[in-house]
Parts: C-alpha cells; sequence; structure tokens
C-alpha cells in the first residue's frame, strides 16, 4: 500500500508546485499590464520602445498563464486516469486471485492462508498473523500448493505473474477462467 | 458533472472524491489572506493596502479563468449560478434532504459569485479614490467601506454555511478545502 501512495504524493506536490507558479505568474502578469495600462494613460505609446517591450512582456505572461493552466489540467486529467486505471487493475486482480481459488476448490481457511503468502508473508509470519501453530500453516501450505498443482512459494506466484503480464488482463473475468485449469 | 476522480469504496461504503485542484486551494486561501490583512491589518493610507488589494484582483481574476477552462468541479459550469436551485436546495436542506454536491452547493455557489464581485467593488473603488478625477470623494470612500461592509458580512455567512453544510451532510468540507478531497458517507448520494 504504501508504495503504491507514494507515486500519488508525488504527483500532487507536482500538482501543488505548477498551481502556485502559475498564481505566482498571474501576480506578475497582472503588475506588468496594470504598469501599461498607468504608462498609457499617462500618454505613454506603444511606439515608443519601451512601452512596446513591456507591453510585450506582459503578453507573454498573459500566454504563459494561460498555457501553465492548460498544463495543469492535463496533468490533473492524466493523474486522474491513471488512479482509475490503477484501482480497476486492482479490482482485477482480486478478482482474478478469486477465481483461481475457487477453481482449486480451497477451503476458507485455505484462501486466507494463500493470500497472506501471495502477500510476501513467510509461515512464522502467518502463523503469529492467525494464531495458530507453525505446523498447521506448514500443513496448510502444502495442501495448497498441491491443490494448485505447484511445488512451492515462487511457483504459486509464477501463475499470477503470468496472468498479469499476458495481455488478457482488462477482458473482466475471461482470463480468470482460462487460467483455471492450470 | 463528471467527478476529477472516480469515486472508490472506503471500508464504511464512504466514497472520495478528488475536487479541489490545487489551484482553487491556493487562490482561496490566498484571497482569505488578503482579505484579512487588508481588513484587519494594513491602514487604507498604506501603500502595502494597496498593493495587496490589487493582488486580490489577481487572485480573483485567475479564478475567473480558471473557471472557464479549469478542471470538472472549478468550472462555472459545475456551480451555475442559479437562485431558483439555491430555493429548492434551502427547502431541501429545510428537510435534511438532498444529494451531496462534488462542486460547490447552489446556495453556495452564489455565496462564491457575491464574494468575488464585492472583491471586484472594493478595488475598483480603491482605484478610483486614488485617481485625480475622484481624489478626495467622499463617497466613493464611502462606498469602499460599505463593500468591505458587506464582505464581512458575506465571509460570516460563508463559514457559517460550511460548519452548517459540514454538520448537516457529514461531509468534511473544510479538510477538502486543503486536501482536496471530499469524503461523502456511503448513505448520501452524490450529484
Ligand atoms: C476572507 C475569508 C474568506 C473568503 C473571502 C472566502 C471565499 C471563498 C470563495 C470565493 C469560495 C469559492 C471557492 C472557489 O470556487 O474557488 C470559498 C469556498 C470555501 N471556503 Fe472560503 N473564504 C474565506 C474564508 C474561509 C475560511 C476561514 C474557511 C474555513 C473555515 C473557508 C472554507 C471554505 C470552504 C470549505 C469552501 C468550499 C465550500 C464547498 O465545498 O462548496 N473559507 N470561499
Ligand atoms: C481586498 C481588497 C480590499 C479590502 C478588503 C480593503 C479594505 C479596506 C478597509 C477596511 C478600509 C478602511 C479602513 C482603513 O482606512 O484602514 C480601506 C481603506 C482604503 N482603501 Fe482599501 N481595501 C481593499 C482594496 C483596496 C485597493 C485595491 C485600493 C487602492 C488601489 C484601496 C485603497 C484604499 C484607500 C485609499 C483607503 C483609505 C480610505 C479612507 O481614508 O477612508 N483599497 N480599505
Amino acid at each position: 500500500m504504501t508504495s503504491l501512495n507514494f507515486p500519488k504524493n508525488a504527483n500532487e506536490r507536482r500538482a501543488f508546485t505548477l498551481a502556485a507558479i502559475i498564481l505566482l505568474q498571474a501576480l506578475c502578469a497582472f503588475f506588468f499590464v496594470g504598469d501599461v495600462f498607468v504608462d498609457m494613460t499617462e500618454g505613454g505609446h506603444l511606439d515608443d520602445i519601451h512601452m512596446a517591450l513591456e507591453a510585450l512582456a506582459a503578453l507573454a505572461l498573459i500566454c504563459g498563464v494561460i498555457y501553465l493552466m492548460l498544463e495543469l489540467r492535463q496533468l490533473l486529467r492524466r493523474f486522474s486516469s491513471m488512479a482509475t486505471g490503477l484501482r480497476a487493475a486492482r479490482g482485477e486482480m482480486t478478482q482474478l486471485i478469486d477465481s483461481f481459488f475457487d477453481s482449486w476448490d480451497l477451503t476458507p481457511s485455505e484462501r486466507d492462508v494463500a493470500l497472506l503468502v501471495l502477500k510476501g508473508f513467510d509461515n512464522e509470519d502467518i502463523a503469529r498473523l492467525r494464531g495458530t501453530a507453525a505446523g498447521t500453516v506448514r500443513a496448510q501450505t502444502a495442501k495448497i500448493y498441491s491443490k494448485a498443482n505447484v511445488e512451492g512459494r515462487s511457483h504459486l506466484f509464477s501463475i499470477f505473474m503470468e496472468e498479469l503480464f499476458s495481455d488478457h488482463l482488462g477482458e473482466g473475468g475471461k482470463m480468470a477462467k482460462a487460467g483455471g485449469n492450470v | 458533472m463528471a467527478p476529477a476522480s472516480e469515486a472508490f469504496k472506503g471500508r464504511s461504503g464512504a466514497r472520495t472524491f478528488a475536487v479541489w485542484d490545487p489551484l482553487v486551494r491556493l487562490v482561496h486561501w490566498c484571497l482569505a489572506l488578503a482579505i484579512l490583512l487588508n481588513g484587519a491589518i494594513l491602514d487604507g493610507d498604506s501603500p502595502l493596502h494597496e498593493i495587496v488589494g490589487y493582488m486580490a484582483f489577481a487572485l480573483v481574476a485567475t479564478r475567473v479563468v480558471w473557471g472557464l477552462i479549469g478542471t470538472g468541479p472549478a468550472r462555472f459550469a459545475a456551480f451555475p449560478p442559479n437562485p431558483a436551485a439555491a430555493l429548492r436546495h434551502l427547502r431541501l436542506m429545510v428537510c435534511g434532504k438532498g444529494p451531496v454536491h462534488l462542486s460547490h452547493n447552489p446556495l453556495g455557489a452564489l455565496m462564491a459569485y457575491n464574494i468575488w464581485a464585492t472583491v471586484l467593488v472594493l478595488v475598483a473603488t480603491g482605484y478610483l479614490m486614488g485617481t485625480l478625477r475622484f481624489f478626495g470623494s467622499k463617497w466613493l470612500e464611502e462606498a469602499h467601506e460599505m463593500a468591505f461592509n458587506w464582505l464581512l458580512v458575506s465571509v460570516a455567512l460563508h463559514i457559517c454555511g460550511v460548519a452548517f453544510d459540514s454538520w448537516r451532510t457529514r461531509v468534511a468540507l473544510v479538510p477538502a478545502m486543503i486536501t482536496g478531497r471530499k469524503t461523502v458517507p456511503g448513505d448520501r448520494s452524490v450529484q
């Protein structure tokens, strides 16, 4: 979870920095425009080179602000579709895991243990988390591996990794049925 | 109206939406700070008062442009000024019903437009006071002060409204203006 939160915070920092720059630049643009405006009312003319440059700078700042605003909107849109995609993938991963567990006929406690194995806990951790003896967990994992027809922990992982890397993740529950006969 | 980010369900069925982008939040708190400075700390005759006042104008101008081209909930289209809808919303509020609005609710929308317009009046009267044409004009000074009094009433109502609506809908609105995210209880519909 923490590793998934990190890019989100970095993204938020990026968006915030961009917004702060937009605001600063908008303030500068306003003061430049105001300056040009005051000079004009005091009889300045745009054919004066100094005035013309100032007016140009004001225009450039305004264009910059609007351009950065469009960039910010784009950035925020990309972040939100990334977040949606990640959630969709997470949801599909859960579905996938469930359907594999179904197809292997795991008992409820075997499902719990298998999930903890997939989350990377070792047998002692699982025993502690579930409040059972280490021997029980060892028996359960052995049962899980035999039901799944795999040789061990890393082989079990590889089933799911294979699903992640093949391109039919994204087509809903289909891949789960295909993978059921592994 | 499409939220900036899709909802996802928390453990209690509460959903979290990204509503206020960083630009909206920065403008809001800078504007509040500018008004606090000019209203309570800086004397009307100090040059800083003018600078801070013009900054407030630039903040509102930025927000107006962002209201036209910004993210979903920040756009004027997401909270159009609509007195009839505001009245309907008031009626729903009295009955304790109604959806949670991801952008401003219709009543809050009116208040936002009112506050921005009042700041513009303050800046306009402040600017004119300094021009040769209106220099020393008593009625402009009075208009400036009256606009400020109106702003004080508006901000007081604004803060009461935010507090009341946070309590009524159980959506923490103030944290939303800080973190950008609204968390809506599972039993509330969203609009
Ligand atoms: C001088 C002080 C203040 C002014 C002028 C002011 C003005 C505004 C304006 C114009 C908006 C609309 C924002 C937008 O769409 O960009 C707004 C929203 C908001 N303000 Fe303030 N505000 C002030 C102080 C405060 C304070 C002290 C709080 C917190 C207690 C607060 C909380 C909020 C919240 C929560 C919203 C969003 C309401 C919603 O969810 O619809 N404001 N304010
Ligand atoms: C957010 C915007 C502003 C707010 C909240 C604000 C608030 C106030 C308040 C409360 C006063 C009367 C109290 C005092 O004299 O100290 C005042 C006076 C004054 N303000 Fe502002 N102001 C704003 C913007 C401006 C701007 C942009 C200008 C000029 C460019 C300006 C020029 C003045 C002047 C010249 C006075 C003195 C008038 C007098 O002697 O009664 N203000 N302002």
